[in-house]
């Protein structure tokens, strides 16, 4: 498939080194635009969309912020916790905007559900629905953010 | 041959479009299809380029390539005047229009290895149209190219929240439709007079 | 058939020649836009060739406009107005202005291609930004990740700012990064010794700058930076001062304190210094020295994790609460804070609930 320069430019910041130490890619091979198709598949069996999504980790995220670094429990149910870090990324897909940093870890207890995500995440996510490449540091796998996040 | 250039022009883009029934000029066509701005910004550059080479290759073909009995170079020789004008039509857009050249972004250069400008200026040499003609062809044929582009990216726009099967995505729906839409141009073809 | 052989390739390359030169001609006449002149605040004239981007045209002359992403149109940060010569608004700049701002005439510097006399204004601060050469000198270790670098500069010698501004730095290559990149942190030195630029940089997990500092960065190394920016920095005034800071939140306030030692500073200052553990704090020394040499200041770290250190006997919990008791007077008090983006975010609102509403930070984190 041709790419546009643009294109060559984004797959090139998704690998380590780039914008992150470790990359946006793991070990998955495929172009971005692969990696995309197949979990915006997913989502779509799932039910829900990729700005449902984007929007429940921002709820997460804004509430767990309050929190000085520690865990909290929200909505009876939910530990988590933001390690924020201070500095701004540019993502890797060029949107507009300085993101923070930092990693947010949350707990569904009733069904012992973890997952982690970055500010990062959020945005590439509601913007692209890039959920990161299989064994990459913050790959989000579908059906654990739907198990998590939704049930 | 004594056909009307007007004929000539909507011929091209109807009853000899040359993306739907000469299947030329796809790859840009399957890929910048995604999007109905940057298709009509596509289709825009390409009926220029279009336009201005079949001109640019008649004059060439005619004036310099025939009476040097050189015929043969004339596949070599359209390839290289194609890309030095599209250089040329950036140069221009950007410093007349910074505007238009950003929204044309990356699909000017492309445009240079699109097959269908290519094809046109053979086409009209095989032909053995006047210049007249020659350039109501590239003209009537970037017209077509950007009839084209716009519907099947008007329909892929329609088809984006739509359930495809796993692997129809992209390029495999994309080809089904311009099979599609091919086989309904075909219906104009009782329109024809020439050819 | 040589013969024939050669016609041919003579008419091609010919052909190829004459395009060629008729594309050199168009680039020429229509792509060059010879010397253009850049007039900023009314005052300061540059000469520059036409064709480049106002961003680079005024950073090869030495003024170094803020930008986050090198230029590339994606952080927003390189606005300035431009009243004269710009050309239209590109579709490229408009996510990023308000309406305000397009009202006003600014643009973004990264966008615009000086291609005529043009005429803009820039803050003046903006005119003592320079980019240096410095190489590493030494590097402190305050805690088990978190390092002070210091960064002898070469090339201009000497830096002018206000204590508690911040640089950028930029990284070199190493194994697992594949680019350079540029990072903002804050100067710990004070003004006074301005030969030097020293930073204190924390390790962040997955940081390609910090990873390069604490791994790979060796004595003697060339570095390159920009600077200074920002907008922290003491306000003049006779207000009460509560200084609230984190981890490496400590570099300004080091040179800030340094600084207001050496002119022998009467207001009153609280600095609240918050870590989870014994473990993270550091330069209590020096800040305890502090105390004894100024008589209104006071020095409070406060421990959010006290189990882990049972020797300690300080105060213990998050700043926040306990701002409403020490603070004296808050509407004359001034708020200046730097750490974590949660600690910020929470204090900054302790403190406007409790009446405190001249708050300074540094946007970049």
């Amino acid at each position: 498939m041709k790419q546009t320069p643009e294109e060559v430019l984004i797959q090139e910041r998704l690998k380590p080194g780039a914008v992150t130490l470790d990359g946006f890619l793991g070990n998955d091979n495929r172009h971005y635009h692969d990696i995309i198709a197949e979990d915006l598949d997913k989502i779509k069996e799932l039910g829900i969309t990729k700005e449902e999504i984007a929007n429940r980790l921002d709820y997460f995220t804004d509430k767990a912020l309050m929190n000085y670094d520690e865990e909290a429990t929200i909505d009876g149910k939910y530990r988590v916790r933001y390690q924020t870090e201070r500095g701004k990324l540019i993502s890797p897909f060029k949107d507009k905007g300085l993101i923070p940093k930092g990693v947010i870890t949350l707990l569904n207890t009733e069904n012992s559900q973890q997952i982690c995500w970055t500010p990062l995440n959020i945005s590439m996510i509601r913007n692209h629905g890039f959920f990161e490449g299989k064994g990459a540091k913050h790959r989000l796998e579908p059906e654990m953010l739907f198990k998590a996040l939704f049930e | 041959m004594d056909i009307n250039p007007f004929v000539i022009f909507l011929a091209a883009i109807f009853t000899g479009n040359i993306l739907l029934t000469y299947f030329l000029g796809m790859c840009s066509y399957l890929s910048v299809s995604k999007e109905i701005e940057s298709s009509a910004g596509l289709g825009m550059a390409v009926f220029f380029v279009l336009t201005l080479t079949s001109a640019i290759n008649y004059l060439v073909y005619h004036y310099l390539l025939v009476p040097m009995d050189l015929v043969y170079l004339q596949y070599i020789v359209f390839i290289i005047v194609i890309a030095a004008f599209v250089q040329l039509t950036e140069i221009v857009i950007e410093r007349f229009s910074p505007v238009l050249y950003y929204s044309l972004g990356i699909f000017l250069p492309l445009i240079t290895v699109n097959c269908a400008i290519l094809g046109v200026s053979l086409f009209l040499i095989i032909r053995q149209y006047s210049f007249i003609q020659s350039v109501a062809y590239g003209a009537g044929s970037g017209i077509g190219w950007l009839v084209a582009i716009l519907a099947l990216a008007g329909i892929r726009n329609r088809l984006k929240e739509k359930y495809l099967p796993r692997g129809m995505n992209n390029a495999a729906i994309s080809l089904i439709i311009t099979g599609i839409m091919a086989l309904a141009f075909i219906g104009f073809s009782g329109v024809a007079i020439i050819q | 058939m040589l013969g024939l052989i050669i016609v041919n390739v003579l008419v091609f390359a010919g052909i190829g020649g004459l395009l060629a030169l008729l594309l050199v001609l168009a680039d020429f006449f229509l792509a060059n836009y010879g010397d253009c002149l850049i007039e900023i605040n009314n005052k300061k004239k540059l000469t520059v060739k036409g064709g480049n981007s106002l961003l680079n045209s005024l950073s090869e002359n030495d003024i170094f406009i803020p930008s986050a992403c090198g230029g590339r149109g994606t952080c927003g940060l390189c606005k300035l107005q431009v009243s004269e010569g710009g050309g239209p608004l590109l579709p490229t700049e408009k996510p990023y202005l308000t309406a305000e701002e397009i009202s006003q005439n600014y643009r973004l510097s990264c966008q615009v291609k000086v291609k005529t006399d043009i005429s803009i204004s820039i803050p003046e601060e903006l005119f003592s930004i320079r980019k240096f050469k410095g190489v590493m000198e030494k590097m402190i270790d305050y805690t088990y990740d978190t390092k002070g670098v210091i960064i002898k500069l070469i090339e201009p010698k000497s830096i002018d700012f206000k204590a508690g501004q911040y640089i950028q730095l930029q990284s070199k290559k190493y194994p697992k990064a594949k680019q350079v990149v540029s990072r903002a942190y804050s100067m710990a030195n004070s003004p006074e010794n301005n030969d030097h630029v020293e930073l204190i940089i924390r390790r962040v997990p997955e940081g390609i700058m910090t990873t390069f500092i604490h791994d790979y960065c060796r004595k003697d190394d060339q570095l390159t930076l920009t600077g200074p920016y920002g907008d922290f920095y003491i306000r003049d005034s006779d207000a009460d001062m509560i200084f609230v800071a984190g981890g490496s939140g400590m570099a300004p306030f080091k040179g800030i304190m340094e600084e207001l030692c050496r002119k022998e500073c009467q207001r009153h200052i609280l600095f609240f210094f918050g870590a989870r553990t014994t473990k993270d704090l550091f330069l209590t020394a020096e800040m305890k020295e502090y105390e004894k040499k100024m008589a209104a200041f006071s020095y409070h770290p406060v421990i959010s994790q006290p189990e882990a250190s049972p020797d300690w006997k300080g105060l213990t919990g998050y700043i926040p609460p306990l701002l409403e008791k020490y603070v004296r007077d808050p509407a004359k008090t001034e708020g200046y804070l730097c750490g974590s983006p949660a600690l910020l975010a929470a204090t900054e609102k302790k403190m406007r609930e409790i009446g405190i509403d001249k708050i300074f930070y540094d946007s970049f984190g």
